[in-house]
């Protein structure tokens, strides 16, 4: 196997680079889990570009290649293993224990009190189908789910979170999470598609770094923005999209930096006192003025977009006037509090909203964090709308919420650790099948709900399952492809709900999946990869192979009637009197069902 | 009490079975709907401009005014009536249409503009509002017709996307998207449509098929009879739903070869005429609600030919050659067969033109003062509503906003256009925006 480098690699980490292409074309081998026989020396799929023509430093380049000897020797395992000292370990490992378990007893006692059932806890297999889904953004690969399934070990739940983490799949996964979150109108209006690669790209370094979220939001806040130059603005590496996408105006950044990083909703403010809630006209516009260094002339013409790239930032900026009326009002927190201007003499209005917004004191920023993160992986926050931190919207489990926060906190706004809190949570490892009425309501978190899967999340999905190598350009984020297979599928299924639990399927979309020329070569004898090699694998029984189907597309084994069911269609040749026609007719069917085509 | 439990939830997917539902009906819920709404089945065909197409070239020419260019008027079937040169067929027909010359808009951008008239509302905050389409397919809905009630030949989305989008009605309201194949030579130019992905690779015999779905159906079962939720349930919606209409003869209506040859040459051998003639047969298929788009002068949906900042005589002439035979043969074909009675048809873009001539021979946006029509169903045809100033820079006598004209097309529909849904942010949307009011001269 050769060493598989991208020589764009400000934003690339060539180990987990490298990690992924092997993987995507030793599936022959990974797909049907035999360890250590290599099916082929090299990759001809990815030959291009090769290190002849690297940019990388010698140390990077020497990373690449022992990654590569230790590959070999593990026998093909494409997982990076990261070890950390044991020690060290271990002592993450107790104080993580120990709010999951301050967790699990809350819920306990709150699923007492309301007297409810919870579900049964997951079996490894539908544990780790839901967190390879949730962390590594696609189904795991049949080679994966074997060795999860046979791994001995008793905390290998807690062990793979930790791999998978670090893998370069759940950074991007990630990278997209909190790109949707934090400038979703890149998704919805075309003119700020050429956005997301700037951005995306900014979030990955960090994501990557693994640095801290107090301090990314810090850095987007703070952003020297270089407003007068427009076309390099989408092209560059940075957060400024999160202002571009709010079109630079004092008030789009107030309810969007409102929204996103404390979950309060101040949009109906802006023009009159909140209906529903305490906000009052006056404090969104105190909010606005941290951002009125942004304000336009009067006579500024709104429909003009060049306006709004060769326009200054007026750094000294403090205070605002509401439109329509002569009141200029200053800047002021939404706690009540002013700046204290003559302290800091250096500072912008944005450094210090930014100070205030990240500071361990602010009532929302660590809640809202925690609570979006949890909503990620439940389909609902437990204050739900995420971001609809309300008097009048109060949280599900309040307690849960101050725990998870807490330890946002003191560990350092350290997201993976926050996700192997959650993930380590009985909540979160519980079963979907429901086995009680009482775990209908999903604010009892009472069993895994049905939750749909974002585009992304779908289409790789669908890529593993079916042996479909992707191009590693699509991996790329400066690489806005419109006409790859998985562009096409994100188009298809993009969807504007809100919470995965409202995830639609379209007529379109469910055409797409029954008669597409996608899914038709998927399961097709002559171009399925995953059929082929089931089929053409000489040792494998028929309930091995259909074994080895569901282990692809369903992350486990057909349960006894299933068996039966399939076998039968299997031995007789189905409706094609045909063995591998039969074949292909089980891989559509599990391709098109929901349990496929869901995160449950 | 677990086979209760399993049996009780199963319950609810008792309309689950794939092939059977394809002639059998709907899940339960939906088929108790249908038999509550006893409304009558109105539908509704609108056709689209994009770009903004100039009043003066079409339905309040200005002719001897210096606004009014070169662009002449002629007499209609309607005494006292008169429209642009460009249009002689429609002015034949003018009995069955209401041209109202008073819009008066605010929105002078293409894309609040293309929101603003898909769904009566400004795009504000969070708020996804549907497009008029959904909306009004979700009201108008023959549950008995196999096809999706929404379809949508040839959009240009690019202005707005959201403003084709079902909003937060959710995807279940999405239109069936269908683009044109133009085939042959100059001289034999045909026009087919397709829907995607409707047939089964050909490798794929039908009992391969059947026991696909079959499988599939038991697979379902099982997995979602313990696992109660919405996305599962919309699963296996749409999946009946595209079962229905892969199954259904009713596709027959996207193939046009049946149809008069003379017919079809009649309303234009392009992509607008045909797709006309289409928004025809989906409706007596069944189907509720057809939005056709015309932004080309080759009759076809790309970019946005009425936006015609230069040459706008020329342009709009081009235009109106191809929207003149289809727009009129429509009117003329839904009376024929009795069908414009209970068919509202919908003429509108996103603005209206500058009525100054600019010195590019264009003409710019303008939404003060320009024209949309009606015609059909519950419509009071025959009259002009409203009118501009000489120069045409001024509504004169009653305006009309969006939000009325929206309450007007709810209430020729026979729907309440207060009637409200739920947004995705909590708060009960009306149809058409509070405060409006259907404009009762143009209402029968």
């Amino acid at each position: 196997m050769k060493t598989i480098l991208d020589k764009t690699n400000g934003f690339g980490d060539p180990v987990g680079r490298m990690t992924e292409s092997c993987h995507r074309c030793c599936r022959f081998v990974l797909k049907i889990g035999i360890f250590g026989i290599p099916a082929r020396n090299s990759c001809p799929e990815v030959a291009e570009p090769l290190g002849s023509n690297l940019s990388l430093p010698p140390r990077l380049l020497f990373l690449g290649k022992t990654v590569v000897n230790r590959q070999l020797l593990i026998g093909l395992n494409c997982l990076l293993l990261t070890v950390s000292p044991a020690v060290a370990q271990e002592r993450l490992n107790l104080s993580v224990d120990r709010v999951v378990s301050a967790i699990d007893d809350r819920f306990q006692q709150s699923w007492q009190a309301e007297q409810v059932v919870p579900a049964e806890v997951a079996d490894d297999a539908e544990f780790i189908r839901r967190l390879y889904l949730d962390l590594a953004g696609r189904i795991p690969a049949v080679s994966e789910l074997r060795a999860f399934l046979a791994d001995p070990a008793r905390d290998k739940r807690a062990q793979i979170v930790s791999q998978l983490l670090d893998s370069p799949a759940s950074v991007r996964h990630f990278t997209t999470v909190w790109r949707n979150a934090l400038i979703p109108q890149a998704n919805s209006q075309p003119e700020f598609r050429g956005l997301i690669p700037g951005f995306q790209a900014w979030l990955w370094e960090r994501i990557s770094a693994g640095q801290p979220y107090d301090q990314i939001v810090r850095e987007i806040i703070t952003s020297e923005l270089n407003v007068s130059n427009g076309a390099a603005l989408a092209a560059t590496t940075s957060p400024d999209a999160f202002f571009v996408v709010r079109e630079l105006k004092p008030e789009n950044l107030a309810a969007g930096t409102a929204r996103a990083f404390l979950g309060v909703r101040l949009d109906c403010a802006q023009c009159h006192d909140h209906p529903f809630d305490k906000w009052q006209q006056q404090q969104f516009w105190n909010m606005a003025a941290f951002y009125a260094g942004f304000s336009r002339p009067e006579d500024a013409d709104r429909d003009t977009p060049a306006m709004m790239l060769s326009m200054a930032e007026n750094r000294d900026a403090r205070s605002i006037r509401i439109p329509g009326t002569e009141d200029v009002v200053p800047a002021v927190f939404l706690t009540g509090g002013s700046p204290d201007w003559n302290q800091q003499p250096q500072q912008t209005a944005r450094d210090v909203l930014a100070d205030w917004i990240v500071d361990p004191q602010n009532p929302w920023f660590a809640r809202m964090a925690v609570n979006r993160m949890w909503a990620q992986f439940f389909g609902r926050g437990i204050v739900d709308p995420v971001d609809d931190f309300s008097d009048n919207n109060p949280p599900s489990h309040p307690e849960v919420l101050d725990l998870l926060a807490d330890d946002f906190v003191a560990g350092g706004y350290d997201l993976k650790r926050l996700v192997r809190v959650i993930t380590a949570t009985r909540v979160y490892q519980l079963s979907s099948r429901q086995t009680h009425t009482s775990q209908q309501d999903p604010s009892h978190f009472a069993r895994a709900v049905l939750r749909g899967l974002s585009p992304e999340q779908f289409f790789d999905s669908l890529a593993e399952a079916v042996g479909f190598y992707q191009p590693y350009r699509s991996d790329n984020p400066f690489v806005v492809d419109t006409d790859s297979p998985r562009a096409q599928f994100l188009d298809l299924f993009r969807d504007s709900a809100e919470s995965s639990l409202d995830r639609e399927t379209t007529i379109l979309q469910a055409l797409a999946m029954m008669n597409g020329e996608f899914i038709s070569n998927a399961t097709s004898l002559n171009d399925s990869q995953t059929l082929k090699a089931v089929i053409e694998f000489p040792a494998m029984t028929d309930a091995q192979k259909l074994e080895t189907l569901f282990l692809a597309a369903l992350s486990r084994p057909p349960s006894e009637t299933e068996q039966q069911r399939f076998g039968e269609y299997l031995s007789t040749g189905g409706a094609a009197g045909n063995k591998q026609a039969a074949m292909a007719d089980i891989f559509w069917v599990l391709l098109n069902s929901s349990e496929f085509l869901l995160n449950h | 009490m677990q086979n209760h439990i399993t049996r009780r939830l199963f319950s609810g997917y008792s309309g689950l079975s794939l092939l059977g539902t394809a002639c059998s009906g709907w899940l339960p819920v939906l088929a108790a709907q249908a038999a509550t709404s006893a409304k009558p089945h109105r539908r509704c065909i609108l056709l689209w401009m994009s770009g903004g197409p100039s009043q003066m070239e079409t339905f309040d020419p200005k002719p001897g005014q210096e606004n009014g260019g070169p662009t002449t008027a002629i007499e209609t079937s309607v005494p006292g009536i008169q429209i642009s040169e460009h249009l002689p067929k429609l002015a034949a027909m003018m009995q069955h249409l209401a041209p109202i010359r008073s819009m008066s808009t605010k929105e002078g951008d293409h894309t609040r503009a293309t929101y603003f008239m898909h769904t009566g509302y400004l795009p504000q905050g969070p708020i996804r509002y549907p497009t008029l389409g959904s909306m009004l397919s979700r009201e108008l809905i023959n549950r008995e017709c196999d096809l999706p009630s929404f379809v949508s030949v040839n959009p240009f989305r690019a202005f707005s996307p959201a403003a084709y989008g079902p909003g937060f009605l959710g995807p279940s309201w999405s239109p069936l998207v269908v683009n044109s194949q133009m085939t042959g030579d100059e001289q034999n130019r045909d026009v087919s449509f397709e829907v995607s992905n409707l047939k089964p690779s050909e490798q794929i015999t039908e009992a391969q098929s059947d026991a696909r779905l079959q499988l599939l159906t038991s697979l379902e079962h099982d997995f979602l009879s313990s696992r109660p939720g919405a996305p599962g349930r919309s699963h296996v919606e749409s999946y009946q739903q595209a079962v229905r209409m892969m199954k259904s003869a009713a596709v027959g209506a996207f193939n046009l070869d049946d149809e008069d040859q003379t017919l079809r040459d009649a309303y234009g051998r392009n992509p607008f005429g045909q797709g006309c003639l289409l928004a025809r047969r989906l409706i007596e298929n069944g189907v509720s609600f057809v939005e056709v788009n015309l932004s080309s002068a080759d009759g076809s949906g790309g970019g946005a030919g009425w936006d015609t900042h230069a040459d706008n005589f020329e342009a709009v002439g081009s235009l109106c050659g191809v929207l003149d035979p289809a727009y009129a043969t429509l009117i003329q074909d839904l009376h024929q067969r009795g069908l414009l009675l209970d068919t509202l048809v919908i003429w509108m873009g996103e603005f209206g033109r500058t009525p100054k001539i600019n010195e590019n021979t264009g003409r710019d946006h303008w939404p003060k003062s320009w024209s949309t029509v009606l015609a059909g169903a519950g419509i009071q045809a025959g009259q002009v509503y409203g009118s501009t100033s000489a120069d045409g820079m001024e509504v004169e006598s009653d305006p009309v906003t969006v939000q009325n004209l929206m309450a007007t097309i709810c209430q020729a529909l026979g729907i309440d256009h207060e009637t409200t849904n739920l947004s995705n942010v909590g708060r009960p949307i009306p149809l058409a925006d509070h405060g409006s009011a259907p404009i009762a001269e143009l209402l029968s």
